[in-house]
């Protein structure tokens, strides 16, 4: 999934909403490495009035996202944050800096670069490649 | 009723009824279109029937009002009475509205988008010794020479930008990670991009679908898909002016792959459009492509063409589809303010 960037907005706040935005807050804030929906609702219930589903939904939101990683622990999930708050900052300038450098509007890429969750689908890819050329090479034998 | 009506009417009426018609008539174009055996086919055809949809009633109808205006023939559709005088300037001003409303959305595109530049390149002069080698053993990169920037940007990879003297741009950090040939080959796919001057193209299709309401939403996947085949056409020359297809598609996995620390959700996760790609190299390697013997027009020609003939039609035919929407608009604050 791509991020947006949010006209009028700064930090982190420029690619995630303001929920998510929140949550992401209160993970980098308290440092939290291993965390369920109901942790961060502790936290949050504190400063609004704040469903758990709320919660929940854009937690899952911000994993699918790629922001948070997700694992089955019995009938709940454990997330952890893949990204320290520098790193994201980081990456969001990078996607500022590309697009003043030129978007796709005006430029021709290519390929564009896909996300980290489709990394294992261009290995397989890159397989299918070389064993093409394996092949290529064993006919010419 | 204010001489303001129809320019401020008929401009709404254009932006929000008139364009988005059209989207929706070539929509139902392209949906035909596309379904032709070969998604590499008609692209000049869908190219024309995007960018149309958007450009061509907008180029007509300021043209049209800019005549009626001339020649004093608005008057006929217009409620309002202009005394002896027997025309009116509100056709002028239609058109007037029309072009600056057009020009706010170009320049709201183009905001968003950013500015393009070439990034500052940096002067690393192995790298730079690399490239030149490259293009000089590979006859078919010629036009490159001099027209190949370095970036240091890590997350770039390798495209073509500049409107009228398009230039290829490469990451250093890419260049590092891909052998000669497939920076031969990766070289040979830009330089389809840059005798077609394919940044110009997607630049004035992307103003088309900005320009128009229901350009996003209705016209967006179309566009894509586009875009997809025409990288693929660009694959495709590359390997007929003797580009390694297999390195070619080692080129694309590589400038696709994310960096490990920066690339979290960065890109688009859909990677239909690389396989459909990978795959015809594939394919390419078993049977080499041919050059059609009945090559079609150029987009651009036949583009010009279109938006020539659009502009002068109004001046040697009937307007009547701009009196009717004159007439239409006064007619409906008349009846809303009755």
């Amino acid at each position: 999934m791509t991020f947006r960037l949010r006209p009028g907005k700064k930090g982190v706040e420029l690619r995630l909403h303001e929920l998510e935005a929140a949550i992401m807050h209160v993970v980098w804030g308290r440092k939290l490495t291993s965390f369920t929906v109901g942790d961060v609702l502790a936290v949050l219930e504190r400063q609004r009035d704040i469903a758990y589903t709320t919660v929940m939904t854009t937690t899952a939101r911000l994993h699918e996202k790629g922001l948070l990683n997700r694992q089955r622990d019995g009938r709940r999930y454990l997330y952890s944050p893949r990204l320290t708050r520098e790193q994201f900052l980081e990456s969001t300038a990078r996607e500022v800096l590309d697009k003043a450098i030129g978007g796709r509007q005006a430029m021709a890429m290519l390929a564009e670069k896909v996300s980290e969750a489709s990394a294992h689908e261009l290995d397989d890819l890159q397989a299918l490649i070389q064993k093409r050329r394996d092949e290529l090479e064993e006919r010419k034998l | 009723m204010s001489e303001a009506t129809f320019p401020l009417l008929g401009t709404a009426i254009v932006f929000l009824v008139v364009l988005p018609a059209c989207a929706l008539s070539v929509k139902i174009c392209l949906l035909a279109a596309e379904r032709t055996p070969g998604p590499l086919h008609n692209l000049t055809l869908r190219y024309l029937l995007l960018t149309g949809s958007s450009v061509l009633p907008l180029a007509w109808l300021v043209s049209a009002g800019l005549h009626q205006a001339e020649s004093g023939k608005s008057a006929i559709a217009c409620l309002l009475d202009h005394g002896a005088a027997g025309s009116c300037l509100e056709s002028g001003y239609f058109a007037l509205a029309l072009g600056l409303a057009t020009l706010a959305s170009c320049l709201r595109a183009q905001h968003r988008s950013g500015l393009v530049r070439a990034s500052g390149p940096e002067n690393e002069q192995s790298l730079r010794q690399r490239i030149d080698r490259v293009i000089l053993g590979f006859p078919a990169l010629a036009v490159l020479k001099g027209r190949v920037l370095v970036t240091s940007d890590q997350s770039f990879a390798i495209g073509t930008l500049g409107l009228l003297r398009p230039r290829v741009v490469i990451g250093a950090h890419f260049a590092d990670l891909i052998s000669d040939e497939m920076l031969a080959s990766a070289f040979a796919h830009e330089v389809a991009h840059v005798r077609a001057l394919d940044p110009l193209r997607y630049w004035v299709l992307q103003l088309a679908l900005a320009i128009n309401p229901a350009g996003r939403f209705l016209l967006d996947a179309h566009a894509d898909r586009w875009f997809a085949a025409r990288e693929a056409h660009c694959d495709r020359e590359a390997v007929i002016h003797g580009a390694s297809p297999l390195s070619l598609a080692n080129a694309i996995v590589s400038a696709a792959r994310p960096r490990a620390q920066l690339a979290v959700a960065l890109g688009p996760s859909d990677l239909s459009s690389l396989r459909f790609r990978v795959e015809l190299l594939l394919a390419f390697a078993e049977r080499a492509p041919t050059r059609r013997s009945t090559r079609g027009p150029s987009a651009f020609a036949v583009a010009l063409a279109l938006l020539l003939i659009t502009l002068i039609l109004p001046h040697q035919t009937s307007t009547k589809p701009l009196d009717a929407l004159h007439a239409g608009a006064e007619h409906t604050v008349s009846y809303l303010s009755h």
